[in-house]
């Protein structure tokens, strides 16, 4: 065989175009649908279920207490009874809360799926915040926040949200101490009737089903369907400055910087997804090269957008050495102001664009990837096509572009500074 | 079930390929047999380092992650005690990027000594971040000596301490690499939708002039059969007591390890699990409690931690716990109980393998076992698992004198009442 050069590398192959799957949508009102995955090549199956009932909604932790009494049962069936009955069928329940929602998961094989939704169904329905279960609930929590307490990017990640959501009082309320003394069953209760039982406000279902049981579903859970649309908030507005949380013990500081930014809808969001992988959404990023690559001050930094329904921030995250602590902070305002002074090389451009279009490939491989991507974009009234924008943004945008939104989006003087340790 | 052929190329390389028909997607798996256990007790936490400089440039190629970059792939690698993995998922289309790039780190490495010097301060803000600055992060610093008295899971992936790091010279690397690093001690796993000929001749083509060197021959310290009860109280800045039991178990080729899983299962997978509904539901003794193993190659651990309540005493807390679990060495399990079981694993392999890059993993995983289609057997062997199995090997496992048992205790206890 002939001695190949294994100082060139292979030709590559661009990627042409990605395919994007439109899963079913199905009305269960005007306001709430089902979205229904079929292409599923396994016995695999996942059933979603979203609620209005997210952290801005109810006082104090009561959308996280109830958040985890979903499967506490009642007098008749116990909480272990519950988790017996859904072991038997072999199957995962998971639960999750943000700012402005709740989501739980339920993860079977697809012949089990069935009686498992029957059995979440009743257990959710009968729920009745016992006294008992809510005590033990409240003290297990109390107990992880006083563990969370010592770790220094809970206390970054908690100081950077109430500053960041400052002008929103809603959403910039962290927890406290107090959040675990005094808790009402009672308010737990009229919380959960309101938001879960009258809260649905969107189904999506993974697995080779037929049509006759995703009607089955709507059935089920249909009388849960929130009748008003959701409102949510908008004009947010960031507290700018450095806030520094103590905690002395700490061999770590943990590092947030960032500022509200926008979500999807934006014109300027595919582009700007754009200069936040240079920035550091991947591995051969700006931050990553010089924090950790060049100094070695981490094991790991990293940005991001998180996106709500009517805004969205960016964030840039890290743990370093307490020792460098400062050094850090001067290296990312240096990394920032680079991109705002000078172009980005158009060959470092061309990694991150083939980079980004091997990533969307990748996210829309499968069917659980695929529907996350549709639901990714339907919440914001968007289709698959917003993805083709995407892909048209990668292959056009320029260094001056990149430039451009560096200047107009990353002044300094606008972020939310916090370090804890 | 997942499908897979096998070839052997003559430098020694075992290939694996399966083939997924449905995906735009390509894995390379590489999968090198050695892992912390295979380091020098005076030079810990090797292994790690090394992987992390593997990704600083070989022979003919100045940087590993650009080009993978460029070829809309990305990267990344573990090391255990065990083993280490390195993977790539790129486009199928550009698959020879990435066996061009992992064969020439497999033929030599090339970084430099600023390379080496900024891997060992990443290595140690890692040590921080994960073992040191993280309430109950050291634990596992402090249980692997207990539990082990000389073979080396005694030290954990990351390393005894700092400064086995810190040491770490070019020459060290060096050796280490030609020792470990070569086609007889590794495993390479191609999936996509690919032909069977097709992966062939690439293989062949970027890793067939690999030199061969012959394998190693691994010997390692026997760890003796444990006949006492080990006990260790630290004390911590932390919220709550915490605890550790520790159990030796079989080593993963041993037909048992499966039913001490299972076990492990029973005992505190789920919140209708044994331990959970005793001690945490009923008797209120603690906040959190689970069961699981350490999954190693030689002889490891079944683990229960967990954490008290705050108010209830260690020696109320034990108690009930060596009651909890004397019970399945005196009753069998119910039928319920066992089939929930192997329901449960049936589900979450289900899921496993869903994934592309899981399957080539497991399947390079089997095969550094012995055989790639040990992962086909497995759920066959769960559900051959009876509740006498069950009781027998709780007779012999789940005993004081095969325990090790780490206490925390908080320091600041009486602040949080």
């Amino acid at each position: 065989m002939r001695q190949m050069d294994r100082y060139i590398a292979p030709p590559l192959n661009p990627i042409e175009s990605i395919d994007f799957i439109n899963p079913k949508v199905f009305d269960i009102n005007p306001n709430v649908k089902l979205i229904f995955m079929s292409e599923v090549p396994n016995e695999t199956s996942r059933v979603d279920l979203y609620f209005d009932a997210g952290t801005i909604k109810g006082e104090k932790g009561t959308a996280s207490f109830v958040n985890g009494l979903l499967l506490s049962g009642n007098e008749e069936i116990s909480s272990t009874q519950i988790s017996h009955q859904m072991d038997l069928l072999g199957g995962f329940f998971e639960s999750g809360i943000t700012s402005e929602g709740a989501v739980i998961s339920v993860y079977a094989l697809r012949e089990n799926m069935p009686a498992l939704l029957q059995l979440i169904k009743k257990s959710i329905s009968e729920m009745n915040c016992s006294a008992k279960e809510v005590e033990e609930l409240v003290q297990d929590k109390k107990q992880r926040f006083q563990v969370n307490l010592q770790k220094t990017r809970f206390l970054a990640q908690r100081a950077f949200q109430h500053n960041l959501f400052f002008s929103h009082p809603d959403y910039a309320k962290v927890v406290e101490e107090d959040y675990y003394e005094n808790v009402e069953p009672i308010k737990l209760k009229r919380f959960f009737n309101d938001n879960y039982l009258h809260g649905l406000t969107k189904v999506a279902v993974v697995g080779n089903f037929s049509q006759d049981f995703v009607d089955e579903i709507i059935d089920l859970f249909g009388e849960w369907a929130k009748e008003p649309s959701c409102e949510y908030a908008r004009d947010f507005k960031n507290r700018v400055g450095l806030y520094a949380v103590e905690k002395s013990d700490a061999m770590q500081a943990a590092i947030r910087v960032g500022k509200i930014l926008f979500n999807k809808t934006h014109p300027d969001y595919n582009d700007f997804q754009i200069l936040n992988t240079i920035i550091g959404d991947y591995f051969g990023s700006r931050l990553m090269t010089n924090i950790r690559e060049d100094k070695g001050y981490t094991y790991g930094i990293g940005s991001m957008v998180a996106e709500f329904n009517n805004f969205g921030y960016f964030m840039i995250a890290t743990e370093v050495g307490k020792e460098f602590k400062d050094a850090t902070l001067k290296e990312i305002k240096y990394e920032i102001n680079r991109l705002q002074a000078e172009l980005v090389p158009q060959r470092e451009l061309d990694v991150i664009k083939n980079y980004l279009l091997g990533q969307l490939l990748k996210s829309a491989d499968g069917p659980y990837s695929m529907i996350d991507l549709y639901l990714n974009a339907e919440i914001h009234d968007m289709s698959l096509e917003f993805y083709n924008e995407s892909i048209k943004s990668i292959r056009e945008i320029t260094p001056e572009r990149i430039q451009e939104l560096a200047k107009k989006y990353l002044s300094w003087d606008e972020m939310t500074i916090v370090t804890a340790g | 079930m997942i499908d897979f052929e096998r070839f052997t190329l003559k430098n020694g390389l075992r290939v694996l390929f399966h083939q997924d028909l449905t995906t735009p997607m390509a894995v390379v798996n590489t999968l090198y047999d050695v892992g912390a256990r295979d380091e020098n007790e005076n030079k810990t936490g090797f292994a790690h380092l090394f992987e992390h400089l593997m990704f600083g440039g070989s022979i003919h190629i100045p940087d590993f992650d650009a080009p993978l970059q460029n070829a809309g792939g990305e990267s990344n690698a573990f090391t255990s005690n065990d083993l280490t993995n390195y993977y790539n998922v790129l486009p199928k289309e550009n698959i020879e990027t990435a066996l061009w790039l992992e064969s020439d780190r497999m033929l030599s490495l090339a970084f430099t000594p600023k390379s080496l010097e900024v891997q060992r301060n990443v290595v140690i803000e890692e040590f921080k971040q994960r073992y040191l600055n993280q309430p109950y992060g050291d634990v596992w610093l402090e249980l692997r000596p207990l539990a082990y008295e000389v073979h080396p899971y005694k030290w954990a992936t990351i390393g005894k301490n700092i400064q086995h790091i810190q040491d770490a010279t070019m020459e060290d690397v060096r050796v280490f690499f030609k020792k470990h690093y070569h086609p007889a001690n590794a495993v390479l796993c191609i999936a996509g939708n690919f032909e069977l000929e097709e992966v062939k001749m690439l293989v062949e083509k970027y890793y067939g002039e690999i030199p061969a060197q012959e394998k190693n021959v691994r010997m390692l310290n026997k760890e003796p059969e444990q006949t006492i009860f080990k006990e260790k109280t630290i004390y911590r800045k932390v919220p709550a007591d915490a605890f550790y039991f520790a159990f030796k178990m079989p080593e993963r080729k041993n037909p048992e390890y499966y039913i001490v899983d299972a076990l492990s299962d029973a005992l505190g997978r789920e919140k209708s699990s044994r331990l959970f509904v005793e001690l945490k539901k009923e008797k209120k003794l603690c906040s959190e409690i689970q069961a699981y193993i350490t999954g190693n190659t030689d002889v490891g651990l079944l683990v229960i931690s967990g954490k008290l309540h705050n108010g209830v005493n260690f020696t109320d807390f034990e108690k009930a716990l060596w009651a909890c679990i004397g019970d399945f060495s005196k009753s069998f399990m119910s039928d319920d109980e066992m089939i929930k079981l192997v329901n449960k694993i049936r589900t979450s392999k289900e899921f496993q393998e869903q994934g592309l890059l899981n399957r080539a993993m497991n399947l390079s995983f089997f095969e550094l076992l012995g055989d790639a289609n040990g992962i086909n057997e497995e759920l066959e062997i769960y559900q051959k698992i009876t509740v006498h199995d069950i009781q027998e090997i709780a007779k012999r496992i789940l005993k004081q004198t095969n325990c090790t048992l780490l206490r925390v205790i908080a320091d600041n206890n009486e602040t949080n009442g």
